[in-house]
């Protein structure tokens, strides 16, 4: 049998049966929508987390912590406000390294009005901050060495935060309150892209460490933020930083637990691929019930047909042209279904990835996998019914009523 | 051509087997026209769906032009009812959703004939038998006379030697009938060999060897002059 004439039987197959043949292809359709609307909206989202953790510091960063996946948290005794210099200058691979203090989210506002607080979170720190945050300035200045050991009640707004306070308006040489302390603005970064703490409303305030110390009333200091010397040097910054920790405080029982801006894109990569994998498989359950309704029909209208296949076959139809035209009918309704699949899929990851502000990944490779997987569908759920057909004797076909 | 010895049928396993076809030896030669006859059950319908590949003997040789039925695949068989017979059936069996056209046509897409050729030898075969004027209908548009004549043209489309026919006017009136019987009539003199199972004399009358088939024997031949 001839190609051509092949798809003219298949087409005409289905026509006879349109409503059947509608319904099958929805069940397909929305089998492949959902395979890949979960896989672009995966994608893309993974990728917009992990370009604004990108934005977030240097490809050089690293942080010095205790290791939380044993349960420790840092003390008094964990780190030293001297730790972070005195890394600096034993290991050549630290190029800048801060101590850094946070606590819980705190109030900041306009001294003498009525103004509502915004909340902030308070980051206590030093100079060799901004090299490894990545702060790039608007306005004004960040924190300076003097500003630390003179306790100076000085702070560095991020853009959200003081267009929250200050409006449009400069807010460098204003005060604010900050909980109950008056400090004055120094600095004033630049806006950041939508950046993820952004998005998720995070704003902070960057005062010296000494400082935060005060305000939190704790002298806790949770990690060490710094920068390597090159890319390269980062393994060797991290494991000397731990070594000279371990050696300092061998009393203070925590495990010291250094990792890389790599490291923690690895992390959270590693986590959105495998949520995007299990949403994935979900969806792809949608596409196999899609592949047995498929299946279904086929064997229906194997029975259906019975007398019509011993009538070709009686005139010559071999067992292959048989099982062309059945397995032909399964891949037609599985790539008609895959075709507005794609569509309604890419619809909707275009749509999610408009209002969360993501670029909509879908690539054509996504597309070509789709229409290869639901061609799969449709010849693994075809084949039984169409070799039932093909299998049929002639005589007995014809006897069936 | 064709040589049959001891061929044998049962349907069914142990206690519920059934001997539709019994020890039956025959030979048919090129050009002859045979009519088989007996009462429903005697097993002249499964006679020829094994004289047309359409099934396989539980037992017993059939030769078609020296070759052994038995050796052949079932693909092997397709190709050998492709070559080498037309089906006309009681019930016509046209497909109802295509054009007359496309009935006859349908032997020669699965032999791979090109749509123009096709088209050609389908349109020549419908005015030969007398149904040039209806070449864009469908078959639930036609008699019943006239749909039995498209399947005569579709059971001639492949040029085949031997021409089986199931109780062809078994639903018709008595001048189609005899319609039909003149086209098979003027196809044997044309050299076909036509098998046509009856159980009307009058029909079988058209033949030139008669066989009785009773409880899946072979009783009885006669020869008969049309």
């Amino acid at each position: 049998m001839k190609f051509d004439d092949l798809t003219q039987i298949v087409g005409e197959n289905l026509l006879a049966h349109r409503m059947r043949a509608i319904l099958t292809i929805l069940g397909i359709t929305i089998g492949i929508a959902a395979v890949i609307a979960v896989v672009a909206i995966g994608q893309g989202g993974r990728v917009a987390i992990l370009s604004q953790i990108e934005q977030l510091g240097s490809s050089r960063y690293f942080e010095i912590t205790v290791d939380q996946s044993r349960g420790e948290a840092a003390t008094v005794d964990t780190f030293r406000m001297e730790d972070a210099t005195l890394i600096k200058e034993l290991s050549p691979a630290v190029e800048k390294l801060a101590p850094i203090a946070v606590g819980a989210i705190i109030d900041v506002r306009l001294p003498q009005t009525n103004q509502k607080p915004v909340s902030a979170q308070l980051l206590g720190t030093t100079p060799d901050y901004a090299p490894a945050g990545n702060l790039s300035f608007a306005s004004g200045r960040f924190l300076s060495a003097g500003d630390v050991s003179a306790h100076s009640r000085v702070v560095v707004l991020d853009a959200e935060l003081s267009k929250q306070i200050f409006g449009d308006a400069d807010p460098v040489g204003k005060q604010v309150f900050i909980q109950d302390n008056s400090a004055t603005v120094i600095g004033l970064l630049k806006k950041q892209a939508s950046g993820l703490m952004g998005s998720m409303g995070i704003r902070y305030a960057y005062v010296p460490i000494t400082f935060a110390q005060e305000i939190l009333n704790s002298r806790v200091i949770y990690q060490l933020s710094g920068v390597a010397v090159s890319k390269e040097a980062l393994p060797q910054a991290i494991a000397d930083s731990v070594k000279i920790l371990e050696k300092r405080h061998p009393a203070s029982g925590v495990h010291y637990k250094g990792q890389s801006m790599e490291d923690q894109l690895g992390a959270i990569s590693q986590v959105t691929s495998v949520i995007t994998m299990v949403i994935g498989a979900v969806a792809a359950i949608a596409l196999v019930v899609g592949g047995v309704g498929v299946m279904n029909i086929m064997l229906v209208a194997v029975t259906e047909r019975t007398r019509e296949i011993g009538l070709l076959k009686a005139l010559g139809a071999r067992r292959r042209d048989i099982m062309q035209q059945f397995l032909g009918e399964a891949i037609a309704l599985c790539l008609v279904g895959g075709f507005f699949g794609v569509l309604f899929g890419a619809g909707g990851a275009w749509i999610v990835a408009y209002f969360a502000h993501w670029p909509p990944l879908i690539s054509g490779w996504t597309i070509l996998l789709a229409f290869g997987f639901s061609a799969t569908v449709g010849l693994f759920f075809g084949i039984y019914p169409a070799s039932r057909a093909a299998a049929l004797s002639p005589a007995e076909a014809l006897r069936h009523l | 051509m064709i040589s049959i010895s001891e061929l044998t049928k049962t349907y069914g396993v142990g206690d519920a087997a059934v001997t539709a076809l019994d020890h039956v030896s025959l030979e048919i030669g090129s050009g002859e026209f045979v009519a088989i006859m007996g009462p429903s059950g005697s097993g002249k319908s499964t006679f020829l769906s094994l004289l047309g590949c359409l099934e396989r003997p539980s037992g017993g040789r059939y030769l078609v032009d020296g070759r052994d039925t038995e050796t052949l695949s079932d693909d092997d068989l397709a190709d050998l009812r492709m070559q080498k017979f037309g089906f006309v059936f009681q019930a016509y069996n046209l497909m109802p959703r295509y054009g007359i056209m496309r009935n006859v046509e349908l032997p020669l897409i699965y032999m791979g004939v090109g749509r123009r050729e096709r088209a050609a030898r389908a349109e020549a075969l419908l005015r030969r038998v007398g149904l040039g004027h209806r070449l864009r209908h469908k078959p639930t548009e036609l008699s019943g006379g006239e749909q039995q004549r498209v399947a005569i043209a579709r059971a001639l489309v492949n040029n085949p030697a031997v021409i089986l026919a199931d109780e062809p006017t078994g639903n018709l009136d008595s001048k189609a009938g005899h319609e039909i019987m003149g086209i098979f009539q003027e196809l044997h003199r044309e050299g076909k060999t036509i098998i046509l199972v009856t159980h009307e004399p009058n029909i079988a009358r058209y033949a030139g060897r008669i066989l009785y088939f009773l409880d899946g024997h072979l009783i009885r031949e006669e020869a008969n002059t049309p």
